[in-house]
């Protein structure tokens, strides 16, 4: 292999690795909602699916360098006093900014949904004694 | 080495850690350690959000998930049980 | 139970082996590497994010996220307040009839060691000042309303941990006051969308709801700067309210959890006993 084939070979294995992960993340939060007995156990696995989630729609946003020596840039203009070629240049080399606007509205509705289901959990232990959902089942209200 | 295989490399190695932490979140019997590990992959999420040019969502996550959210479920573990059953 | 839990796992691992396949053909064992360009919409919405050059089309402000937030996709924002809102409003109504008691404490008892609240002293000055600054920059550097209500909201968890609940009812933050804070925050995020409708019909000129600067067909707006600092219009005024109303909101939360449970039984007793 050349090198250069070599060195974006490297580079997709590495960005493979991270989606993969992610992926992983995604079916052990689904076992987590599904198998495990405990309400509160629930919640957090529901929380990580959530995040797992919004990292996906921001992974669509990124795109490659220009040159692996001058990175990309974050969505912020750092020069208040530009010209039209610096604009644009700006532009041709910026991370994708709708993504982030999404999913900043995407965490706090799961944190709004997380605290109400917070409080539903609370008042079920205060009503049936216990948080386990196969003895909630048993006593069949 | 150049810089764009530095920062692929970090995020490749914050995907593992996180796969890790979980992991053992999920499986973790006692539920006060069990939002620990789930901080630590907080943590990793929020350097990999930080790495993937997102300032503004790393300065929501931080004090979201890493703060506020393990505080409230603290709250309902004391209040609850702190063990799940088998 | 053995056969409930082998079939969770089993569909977990059928759904995560169907989105691997999946990612692996889409690439042909690879091919994955973030794409070279970005797309359309984006790209029109970093230029005319801050475009000084043509005050019809742009919004005024440097930072690409919040003039989308709050500016080019402003209804999404006003949805997510409603969300939000309505969460804080359920739990408050799940928690209704239960009331802190009001005993004489002696507040130099509860809470910590005095190491620790004098150092907490400090920090919080500290934290509240980085969560303003965060808020009041949204518009010129990565931060914003809700990023700085959040910082905010870490002081009153604090405070409650390491002073106690009573310190904190006794020195005015109650459930009732927080809750004024965060109607009042509210209310002015909603006057802040309609305030270039109202000022265009003083002038009797047609505006839109969320407008921000001048456009075509509606040719009021708000003004760029105040004293020679950029406040891009209404950007300013949003990232201001909403970090009160979100700070005040996870306030209410927190006092909520935090009444101990000894009390809360005994009032649901009273209450079923006294029916």
């Amino acid at each position: 292999m050349s090198d250069a084939s070599q060195y974006v070979f490297i580079l997709q294995y590495l960005f493979t690795i991270l989606i993969m992960s992610m992926f992983v993340n995604l079916g052990i939060a689904l076992y987590g909602v599904l198998a495990r007995p405990s309400l509160i156990k629930k919640i957090i696995a529901l929380t990580i699916l959530s995040d797992t989630a919004n990292t996906f729609a921001i992974i669509v946003g990124y795109r490659m360098w220009p040159s692996p020596e001058s990175p990309v840039l974050p969505p912020v203009l750092t020069n208040l006093t530009a010209s039209k070629l610096r604009i644009f240049k700006f532009a041709a080399s910026a991370v994708d900014p709708l993504p982030q606007a999404l999913v900043l509205t995407a965490i706090v509705i799961g944190l709004a949904v997380t605290l109400f289901l917070v409080f539903l959990t609370l008042q079920a232990y205060r009503l049936y004694g216990t948080t386990d959902v196969r003895k909630i089942a048993k006593l069949r209200g | 080495m150049s810089p764009e295989l530095v920062v692929f490399a970090v995020l490749a190695l914050l995907g593992l850690v996180s796969v890790i932490a979980t992991y053992l979140a999920v499986i973790e019997r006692d539920l006060v350690k069990a939002i620990l590990f789930s901080a630590i992959q907080s943590t990793a999420y929020a350097f990999i959000y930080y790495l993937l040019m997102a300032p503004d969502i790393v300065l929501v996550y931080i004090p979201v998930a890493v703060g506020l959210y393990p505080a409230i479920v603290l709250f309902l573990i004391k209040k609850t049980e702190r063990y799940e059953a088998e | 139970m053995r056969g409930r839990e082998r079939i969770a796992i089993a569909i977990s691992i059928v759904i995560f082996v169907l989105l691997l396949s999946l990612v692996l053909t889409a690439g042909g064992l690879g091919y994955i590497l973030p794409p070279p360009k970005i797309r359309d919409i984006p790209l029109i919405y970093l230029i005319r994010s801050y475009w000084p050059f043509s005050k019809y089309f742009t919004v005024m402000s440097p930072e690409v996220v919040t003039s989308i937030v709050w500016d080019f996709r402003g209804l999404d924002t006003l949805f997510e307040t409603v969300v939000f809102y309505l969460a804080i409003i359920a739990s408050i109504a799940v928690m209704r009839g239960i009331f802190s008691s009001k005993k004489e404490v002696d507040l130099a008892k509860l809470g910590m060691s005095p190491i620790v609240k004098t150092v907490t002293k400090i920090t919080i000055g500290m934290i509240l000042a980085v969560a303003a600054s965060i808020a009041l920059h949204g518009h010129l550097t990565p931060g914003g309303g809700f990023q700085g209500g959040a910082t905010a909201a870490v002081v009153s968890l604090v405070m409650l941990v390491v002073f106690s609940k009573y310190y904190l009812e006794t020195h005015g933050v109650s459930k009732n006051s927080m809750l004024v804070i965060r109607s009042l925050g509210l209310l002015g995020v909603g006057l802040t969308a309609f305030i270039v409708v109202i000022i265009g019909l003083l002038n009797g000129v047609n505006a839109y709801v969320f407008q921000n600067q001048p456009k075509i067909v509606a040719d009021v707006g708000m003004p760029v700067t105040i004293g020679g600092a950029l406040i891009s219009g209404t950007l300013w005024f949003f990232n201001l309210f909403e970090m009160f109303a979100v700070a005040a909101g996870f306030t209410i939360i927190f006092l909520l959890l935090a009444i101990p449970e000894k009390e809360v039984l005994e009032q649901l007793k009273k209450e079923v006993a006294g029916e």
